[in-house]
């Protein structure tokens, strides 16, 4: 059996469907307690490696264990660990009330938990509606309200805002992180890092099925450098009293400002005093996540622009 | 409830609650009605005309007046035949639907294995292999009573006899469906593959194998060892009620039941049974080692 430790390992994983490499020697480890993100440009392979977690697809290379079993040792899949997958499947025809209660009983869950994940998910007042005329929003809080039915100690979810009203997106982001503080292993995959930024405290970035970064969230904002911006009367006297405090990276932006790094805005300014330069504007430059993920994850499938885009298809989707 | 208890109310509950299987059980039991029906005037139609006089010598070989023909037998043969396409059909769509709408990546989540799975999926389908079995047996013979005189019904025990088998050849050709259906990932696939062959290709190939002489090996195909189960109980029960039937009259007898070349009833069973384990475990193979994406 498991040990119940709620560790999501996962191991030199390598998939491979035909010549497509989908994942490529991936290592990872998601430890309890907190929100690890999961993130990746379109076809990075986070969907594929999410489910050679959860059983779904064959590995060619490597393991991914839940609580140190591969996943069709758990015993009781839906008691220790609940899904959100990419397209995942609904009868049109079925009330997402039969929908839970289908799958409760194969958790071995009461039928009440059915009701209860509904109204947890905000579906209360659609039980009994046919799941083939919900929207894309109400299918995925009625995925969500299946990979809560068992009340899970894991929860894996891909992308699980897709289609989601802010208001989702606010609850979602609440209740994972809710989620996480009681002890419990959440997995969140998002091929957007702002989407996620304030729900996680890890992050595994991947692209082209290989890990770029791995780490707490706070240790990829430390890998580049803040930076002050000021605005100040004399340009020169300013960048010659930083000098000669000894501080060397001075750089001039196209806009007449000056970016300094490695001290913070209050000795920029104490320092400007000092040399009796005016300051008319200050500000700390905000940490652009996004362009790190850029230069993380760069261009798998990059676009063109619509001016330079030729009519034949170079590393696209095809 | 143990863990397979769980599955299989899980799979119970996943035919329940959409209207697929009434939606199919409602053509099944017109099918049977009308089979029935027919069964009676057409057998009505033969006893007038065998017992115009012409025919005397058929009535002496059979030893009856052809009032007491239990022709209704081969009619009730037939129709079984038929309508337990439709439970196959339904068997069909068990894995294959859950393929096509993706509702296998639930499943699949929420079992130990993709065996207990596929087994609970086999159980829940082997009861309502049973329940369209019964629903045919009521229908058909509702059709029957109606149309026949008396003397061309069954007794209680050849009724009797004839539900067994109806149950039995309905149960088996679900579960043969549900084989193609795991085998055959796509539902339009599945089912036209399965029509296909039940209505064209092997009847193609009886005739074949008749025109070759090697008519036994008909009784060891899929449909003909499925039709040889219900078709020799009506040749049997035919006979047992008539006098003594020379050879030739009886192969003809058995090619009107529709098992012609067929072995026993219980062995004709047993083969089928055969066919319906390798193509599930064919259709297992595939879906064990299918990657879900
Ligand atoms: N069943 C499959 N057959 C062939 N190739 C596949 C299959 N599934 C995925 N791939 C390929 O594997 C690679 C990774 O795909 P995957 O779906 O894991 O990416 P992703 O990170 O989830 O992307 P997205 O952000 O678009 O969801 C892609 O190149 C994809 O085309
Ligand atoms: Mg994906």
């Amino acid at each position: 059996m498991h040990d119940g430790s709620g560790l999501i390992a996962v191991q030199n994983l390598t998939k491979q469907f035909g010549p497509v490499t989908a994942v490529q020697n991936l290592s990872f480890t998601v430890s309890p307690g907190s929100v690890t993100g999961f993130l990746g440009p379109n076809g990075a392979g986070k969907t594929t490696t999410l489910r050679m977690l959860l059983g779904l697809v064959k590995p060619t290379g490597g393991t991914a264990t839940i609580n140190g079993r591969p996943f069709h040792q758990l015993g009781q899949p839906g008691r220790v660990v609940g899904a959100v997958l990419e397209a995942q499947g609904f009868h049109p025809a079925r009330s997402a009330r039969n929908h839970l209660r289908v799958y409760a009983s194969a958790i071995g869950v009461p039928d009440a938990q059915a009701d209860q994940v509904l109204g947890l998910v905000g579906l209360g007042s659609a039980a009994d509606r046919k799941v083939g005329g919900f929207s894309l929003g109400m299918k995925q809080r009625l995925a969500l309200a299946t990979a809560l039915l068992g009340d899970p100690q894991v929860l894996v979810l891909d992308e699980p805002a897709n289609g989601l009203d802010p208001e989702g997106i606010a609850w979602l982001r609440t209740f994972l992180q809710s989620y996480a503080r009681m002890g419990r292993t959440v997995l969140i995959s998002s091929h957007l890092l702002a989407e996620v930024e304030q729900t996680v405290d890890q992050v595994v970035i991947i692209s082209r099925g290989q890990t770029m970064f791995y780490g707490p969230l706070d240790q990829l904002r430390q890998s580049q450098q803040r930076r002050v911006l000021v605005q100040p009367s004399d340009i020169n006297a300013l960048a010659n009293a930083l000098r000669a405090a000894g501080v060397q990276m001075i750089e001039q932006l196209p806009d007449g400002r000056l970016a300094v790094s490695g001290v913070d805005s209050r000795q920029v300014a104490d320092l400007a005093l000092q040399a009796g330069v005016s300051i008319y504007g200050i500000q700390e430059e905000q940490i652009d996540l996004e362009r790190l993920f850029f230069q993380l994850t760069s261009g798998q499938y990059a676009g063109y622009a619509p001016a330079q885009a030729p009519f034949k298809q170079q590393g696209g989707w095809a | 409830m143990g863990l397979m208890g769980n599955l299989v109310g899980a799979e119970l509950r996943k035919t329940t609650t959409t209207g697929l299987w009434w939606g199919l059980l409602i053509p099944t039991a017109v099918l049977a009605l009308g089979w029935g029906l027919a069964t009676g005037l057409l057998g009505q139609f033969f006893v007038d005309f065998a017992s115009s006089g012409d025919v005397d010598e058929v009535s002496d070989f059979l030893g009856v007046t052809p009032d007491q023909w239990k022709v209704s037998l081969f009619g009730m043969a037939r129709a079984i035949n038929i309508s337990t396409i439709f439970p196959m059909i339904f068997g069909a769509m068990a894995i294959s639907g859950e393929i096509s709408r993706r509702t296998i990546t639930t499943t699949f989540l929420t079992a130990p294995s993709r065996m207990h799975a596929l087994l609970a999926k086999m159980l829940v389908y082997v009861l309502w292999g049973a329940i369209y079995g019964l629903a045919i047996m009521l229908f058909l013979g509702i059709g029957v009573v109606i149309t026949s005189d008396s003397g061309q019904l069954p007794d209680a025990g050849g009724w009797a006899m004839l539900t067994l088998v109806c149950v039995l050849s309905s149960i088996l050709m679900t579960m043969f469906g549900v084989g193609v259906g795991a085998l055959v990932p796509n539902v339009a696939g599945a089912i036209v593959l399965l029509l296909i062959y039940f209505v064209v290709i092997e009847n193609v190939v009886h005739g074949v194998l008749a025109y070759l002489q090697v008519p036994a090996v008909i009784g060891f195909l899929p449909n003909g060892s499925i039709n040889g189960l219900t078709g020799s109980v009506a040749v049997d029960l035919f006979l047992s009620s008539a006098g003594v039937v020379p050879t030739e009259i009886e192969d003809v007898l058995r090619a009107i039941a529709g098992a012609a070349g067929a072995q026993d009833w219980w062995l004709s069973g047993i083969v089928f049974l055969g066919w319906a384990g390798v193509v599930f475990a064919g259709g297992w193979a595939v879906t064990q080692s299918k990657d879900i994406t």
